[in-house]
């Protein structure tokens, strides 16, 4: 008798532990950086296909904006996750705030400055020594790099996330990502010349997605369900966009499903790389990481060198 | 001096409690710098960037002062009108009142592609939200005349340029003033936000771009420096027009006594 009812409990615990884990899903919020396009495709892949559910998550996105400040509020505890670039997330470390990277979505950044198709500009040089105002989020990294690469001092104007003013005016240069926002200017017409900044040498990984170091060390397992649900997601995505895009083009109404689907064609070579073929999409490397931190202490952005091994896991 | 110093003693007895209570605050709970850097932190931010800040307060200055002075003027004339004629006041003073309704960063960026990048934006952003007061506390203080004394002048035939002179501006100036006092403080808020849209960057940054740039940076330090150089800028427009509303109210009237 008293070995059967080891053999219904030792039976059960299986199912109790399956229980568990098909029981409460865990709700975890992943703040944007950005309004919904197809930079953010693989995180509405992995909602839309469920991924996150298969690991027992319950992922709540939450749209970002022009100066969204994502890596202090991940930082400070107010979201478990967020899409931050590079840059900040090493700034925010050397003031205290324990950020740690666990996917990059960008290998190369697709961060450009943009022209009109008239500009007499042929090369991002030409672009950065030219007589025309240069559009830029204020603080933005690779303007000290640019400003430092091919000195000069362009008239810089504040970013405002927006095509109206770059419309208005043809003398503009204006910061982009290459695979958004000149689709969307020649869906409407208007011919573009971009210039990628990472072909400059200041190559950050974006589209990073950060996490608390105090919630990693906690949570260790369910951030590593996260990327591998994430990186399915992505995966979908990439083989399939148009499938997705209009779940995207819902929330964001300002952006075409036909420029998304223009997009998303466009921003792969941004996101698979010869590196995440051996590796795994989003995995990143050490040495970028180093090279980037040697980078900003050379221009003055940061006061030390950070260890690149501290900055980043790949789970 | 004596009156400077009962003038300037207690705000700076509290400011100084204030930031003793915020950096032994800061010392005990040890928060990191990116989110609440202490007094120390922020004053060495600006002294090891002093040159800088101390231009880009100049240039939010300027725009400020100039938004500041245009709304000062059209929203006096604009108020004076307004109270010469029933029909405008009633027609205009809605149409008017929508410039505090209206949220300014919505607005700013129509006003880059109105006016350009750079100053003239800028100084239509300060302009825009400093006019209502001015305008308002005009209006008020001229409606305001004490009726005894305007029977008076009618009595004696005055014209309607000497009733306006003689009697509406100096009843309605105090009134006025305090309308220049609020407009004061919102044109640097005004200023700010225009330069968040229509600010140059580089070595020509006013500190409405310092703020974004460092706030990308998680330069929490280098931002609080930087609104106190705009709070700054706020209070000496605040202490000039105290100052003419003293000059002015002194001998008369009971608020500069």
């Amino acid at each position: 008798m008293t070995s059967i009812r080891l053999l219904l409990v030792l039976g059960s615990v299986p199912f109790f532990a399956l229980s568990v884990r098909a029981g409460e899903p865990d709700r975890v919020r992943i703040q944007l950086d950005w309004v919904p396009e197809p930079e953010f495709g693989g995180i509405y892949a992995a909602q839309a296909r469920g991924e996150f559910r298969k690991e027992n998550l319950e992922v709540e996105v939450l749209k970002g904006s022009a100066g969204v400040a994502t890596p202090q509020l991940v930082a400070n505890g107010q979201v478990e996750f967020g899409i931050v670039a590079a840059e900040q997330l090493l700034a925010v470390r050397e003031r205290g705030g324990a950020l740690v990277a666990v996917y990059a979505v960008f290998q190369k950044n697709p961060l450009s400055l943009m022209v009109h198709a008239e500009n007499p500009a042929h090369t991002l040089e030409e672009v950065w020594r030219g007589k025309g105002p240069v559009a830029v989020e204020p603080g933005q990294a690779f303007v000290r790099f640019l400003s430092t690469r091919y000195g000069g001092t362009p008239r810089l104007v504040p970013y405002q996330g927006a095509l109206a003013t770059f419309e208005a005016d043809p003398t503009l240069a204006q910061q982009c990502y290459a695979s958004a926002e000149p689709v969307e200017l020649e869906r409407r017409g208007q011919k573009v010349k971009v210039f990628p900044v990472a072909d400059s040498g200041f190559d950050p990984y974006n589209g990073v997605v950060a996490v608390n170091g105090r919630y990693l060390a906690e949570h260790g397992d369910l951030v590593h369900r996260f990327v591998l649900a994430l990186r399915r997601g992505w995966q979908a995505y990439l083989a399939e966009p148009t499938a997705f895009d209009p779940g995207i083009a819902a929330l964001n109404p300002a952006m075409s499903r036909e420029a998304m689907d223009l997009a998303a064609v466009k921003q792969q070579p941004f996101i698979e790389s010869d590196f995440t073929r051996r590796h795994g999409l989003g995995t990143m490397d050490p040495k970028r990481w180093a090279e980037l931190g040697r980078q900003l202490k050379d221009l003055g952005a940061l006061k030390d060198e950070p260890d690149a091994a501290k900055v980043f896991t790949n789970p | 001096m004596r009156r400077l110093a009962g003038a300037l003693g207690p705000p700076m007895a509290v400011v100084g409690a204030v930031l003793l209570g915020w950096q032994l605050g800061v010392w005990s709970l040890r928060p990191p710098p990116y989110l609440v850097p202490g007094p120390v932190d922020i004053t060495r931010a600006f002294l090891s960037d002093a040159p800088r800040l101390l231009a880009a307060m100049g240039r939010t200055g300027l725009a400020a002062a100039a938004g500041f002075g245009l709304a000062a003027l059209a929203g006096s004339a604009l108020g004076s009108l307004l109270a010469a004629s029933r029909f405008l006041q009633r027609g205009v003073y809605p149409l008017a009142s929508l410039l505090q309704m209206v949220p300014l960063v919505a607005l700013a960026p129509l006003l880059v592609i109105w006016f350009g990048y750079g100053g003239r934006a800028t100084v239509a952003s300060a302009c825009i939200v400093a006019l209502f007061p001015v305008l308002a506390s005009t209006l008020d203080g001229l409606r305001s005349v004490d009726p005894g004394l305007k029977e008076m002048f009618a009595l004696y035939r005055a014209r309607r340029a000497a009733r306006f002179w003689k009697l509406g501006l100096p009843s309605a100036a105090p009134s006025i003033f305090t309308g220049l006092r609020v407009a004061a403080g919102l044109s640097v808020i005004g200023a700010v936000v225009g330069e968040f849209v229509s600010g140059f960057g580089g070595e020509h940054a006013p500190l409405g771009i310092v703020i974004l740039a460092a706030l990308r940076e998680s330069r929490t330090d280098l931002v609080f420096a930087a609104v106190g150089l705009s709070a700054v800028v706020g209070f000496l427009l605040f202490g000039v027009v105290s100052s003419l509303a003293w000059l002015a109210l002194r001998n008369w009237h009971p608020s500069a006594l």
